[in-house]
């Protein structure tokens, strides 16, 4: 495959398959960091806040942002790349969907903790939100760096400019990823709504995880609407089961009762 | 949808004074000496703590800001309804009951904000992973929004399906208990960012505030009113009446065209003795100059008449200067900026070939308006050319040998007569023309008065 643009770089020479097995790699490590940020996020401010969880959160953060900085070269020197054979580009396009889709939201998790953080110092520890959180975010975190667990020590007292640091770099993260959204932009025209996804459509494609979720929410119990038949019939359906065991069980002893006194 | 909806404008935006006020009140319950009295909420096995009773509550905020209960009640219903407390025994009932119902406190990543808006893509990944947890999760209103979704935004639905599972699974590493409170966090956040169909959602600001605009528009409409101008009905109805009677004769179904209908008679000579390349104009034709000076230029002949006029008094720039800006108003938008520099330079510029003489004022507006030029920057320029045509030249071409010339050259053409022979073609008249008929009775009367005067003679003779 000749090279076509001296500008575009290296990638060009890599075969266009594996290109495309990279992108898809590392777009999926993408969402999954992105997830992990968002669930760490959602503890910030909360009652689980500690300087653990924001040494979390920076790593976290600093593994998507240099995710998000190798994707976008990647994809854009490849969507660059006039000779691109069309299957490939339609992949290329489907990743780069995802993969805008990815920043919007880090875009979003990321301003929101910068603005938390305004609120709440881990200075004053009595004033975070009692959100009823117990454990930490440990595991999320290890997850999202992809290491088997984390092994931190951080220092039980907090450095006096430590904070107004870790600000600042968020401040200059965030208005990098604004540049890289906007070069984004610039420099490669995808029209979004062009793309077809190939995935399952609808609500009738995503099939259920696992039912020990489910489980959680049933606990509660206390939608007074109902959402649908299945819920009435399960709970009767267990109640009859019940009774069936208790009746033969009591079956049974009779039966025993009858053979041992005959 | 796009990145793009993530401009700057979004990091700048101020939050909401009635969100901060609320944040602070929120922040002020946490203090543990001052703050609400916590309690455990006790599911089936597990143990969570941090849940609050609406009585507790509301005797807090009575306490804290010396308030009475029902401005407390009022105050903790604006807490709920915000998204700051939610409840736990109802989540879909927004409201906060003075009673032993638990309530917590929500996570300040999904404390109602306008900066940061709930997105199409979060309440997406938010039904997927409702779908994917359980199946028959979804409520009605729920399951219609998702496919409603899906058809919005099916270029990233991949992405949508692949968060939502990462999600789950990022989840799934934290203790039931967490993970209960996570799930009631986010049910708590969407019931205010995306409420079920037919209850009132909080974030809707309407379009206008009905107490203060509507006296404002009404003072509006009014004041527009007044300046309106009005004119008396009876003034309004004579000039009417002396337009009609000047048009009478001109109008073509009063008084019928000469030489005849071409539409009943299939006859093209009324258009052809009309047109604007004739020698001879008709009479009718050369009087309607005379009723105004916009009837003068409306008719190409009459305006070319004029301009000769013009000439002979060496005051046809004006003329020339008036359709050069009718050319602007009504020509090319494209041409609008060089016509305009090409008026500059013929009329307006100092020492121009054809200076027009403008008075001062306007001369400096029209200056001043020909930095930005568009289509209608030369009116007022313009206006008092025409006016300055009207008052001075036209009446003196009324007056003038040109016109009465003109006046006399006219023709009157003749009315085409019916032929001898009655089957042919050429003329088929409907009916005959009603000057024909105005003057046939004239006649008819003149000849019964005459007979009958005869009559009368005869008969007196005898």
């Amino acid at each position: 495959m000749p090279l076509v643009n001296n500008k575009v770089g290296d990638d060009c020479t890599v075969g266009p398959e594996k290109a495309l097995v990279d992108g898809k790699a590392q777009v999926d490590s993408l969402i999954k960091v992105v997830a992990c940020h968002r669930h760490l996020a959602s503890c910030v401010g909360g009652c689980t806040d500690s300087l653990q969880l924001r040494d979390e959160l920076r790593r976290t953060r600093e593994k998507a942002l240099t995710l998000a900085g190798s994707i976008c070269h990647h994809l854009t020197s490849h969507l660059r790349n006039k000779s691109l054979p069309e299957g490939q580009r339609k992949e290329m396009e489907l990743l780069w969907v995802a993969f805008s889709s990815s920043l919007e939201l880090l875009h979003v998790d990321l301003c929101k903790v910068f603005n938390i953080s305004d609120i709440f110092s881990l200075a004053n520890t009595v004033a975070l939100v009692q959100t009823g959180l117990q454990g930490g975010g440990s595991e999320v975190a290890a997850r999202a760096l992809s290491l088997p667990d984390l092994n931190l020590a951080p220092n039980p007292t907090l450095p006096a400019g430590l904070e107004s640091q870790e600000r600042s770099t968020m401040e200059q993260e965030i208005s990098h990823m604004d540049h890289m959204i906007e070069d984004m932009e610039m420099k490669v025209n995808v029209m979004r709504w062009m793309v077809e996804p190939h995935g399952p459509h609808g609500p009738q494609g995503a099939e259920a995880l696992s039912s020990s979720d489910s489980a959680s929410l049933a606990m509660f119990s206390v939608d007074e609407e109902q959402p649908g038949p299945p819920p009435p019939c399960q709970r009767s359906r267990i109640s009859v089961l019940l009774l069936l065991v208790a009746v033969v069980l009591v079956a049974a002893t009779l039966s025993v009762c009858i053979i041992f006194f005959t | 949808m796009t990145i793009n909806t993530l401009a700057k404008g979004s990091w700048h935006r101020e939050q909401m004074s009635c969100f901060r006020k609320m944040e602070k009140v929120i922040v002020a319950m946490q203090d543990p000496d001052m703050g609400i009295k916590m309690r455990n909420q006790r599911l089936l096995i597990t143990v969570i703590p941090h849940a609050m009773t609406g009585h507790d509550i509301i005797a807090w905020l009575i306490k804290t800001y010396s308030i009475c209960e029902e401005e407390a009640l009022h105050l903790s219903g604006l807490l709920v309804r915000y998204g700051y407390i939610y409840p736990l025994k109802e989540p879909r009932s927004l409201v906060l009951r003075p009673d032993e119902s638990p309530y917590r406190f929500q996570t300040p990543y999904f404390w109602t904000s306008n900066r940061w808006p709930a997105s199409e893509l979060d309440y997406a990944i938010y039904l997927a992973k409702k779908n994917i947890r359980k199946q028959g999760e979804l409520m009605e209103y729920e399951k219609t929004r998702y496919s409603l979704l899906n058809k919005r935004i099916n270029h990233t639905w991949d992405f949508v399906v692949m968060q939502a599972r990462e999600q789950l699974r990022a989840s799934k590493q934290r203790r039931k208990a967490d993970r209960i409170v996570l799930e009631c966090q986010e049910q708590a956040y969407w019931l205010i960012n995306r409420p079920p169909p037919g209850v009132h959602s909080v974030l809707d600001m309407g379009l206008e505030r009905p107490n203060n605009s509507a006296g404002v528009t009404l003072i509006e409409t009014s004041r527009k009113a007044l300046g309106r101008n009005r004119v008396k009905s009876s003034i309004c109805l004579e000039s009417f009446v002396k337009y009609s009677e000047q048009y009478q004769n001109h109008d073509p179904i009063m008084q019928g065209s000469l030489p005849s209908n071409p539409w009943i008679s299939d006859d093209t000579t009324y258009w052809t003795m009309n047109s604007e390349m004739v020698t001879i104009p008709t009479r009718l034709r050369v009087e309607r100059w005379s009723f105004s000076f916009m009837e003068l230029l409306n008719d190409d002949m009459g305006r070319r008449e004029f301009m000769t006029y013009l000439e002979k008094e060496f005051s046809a720039e004006n003329l020339c200067f008036w359709q050069a800006c009718e050319d602007i108003k009504h020509g090319e938008s494209s041409r609008v900026i060089e016509k305009v520099e090409m008026i500059y330079k013929n009329f307006l510029a100092p020492g121009a070939a054809r200076w027009v003489n403008i008075d001062s004022k306007t001369m400096d507006k029209t200056l001043e308006g020909i930095r930005n030029p568009h289509r209608f920057v030369m009116d007022d320029a313009q206006m008092h050319i025409y006016f300055l045509m009207k008052k001075d030249s036209y009446p003196r071409y009324l007056k003038s040998d040109l016109y009465k010339n003109m006046l006399a050259k006219a023709i009157v053409p003749q009315e085409t007569k019916k032929s001898v022979f009655p089957f042919v073609r050429r003329q088929r008249h409907a009916s005959p023309s009603p000057a024909q008929a105005v003057t046939q009775a004239t006649e008819e009367d003149g000849h019964a008065k005459g007979g009958g005067q005869a009559g009368t003679n005869s008969a007196a003779a005898h």
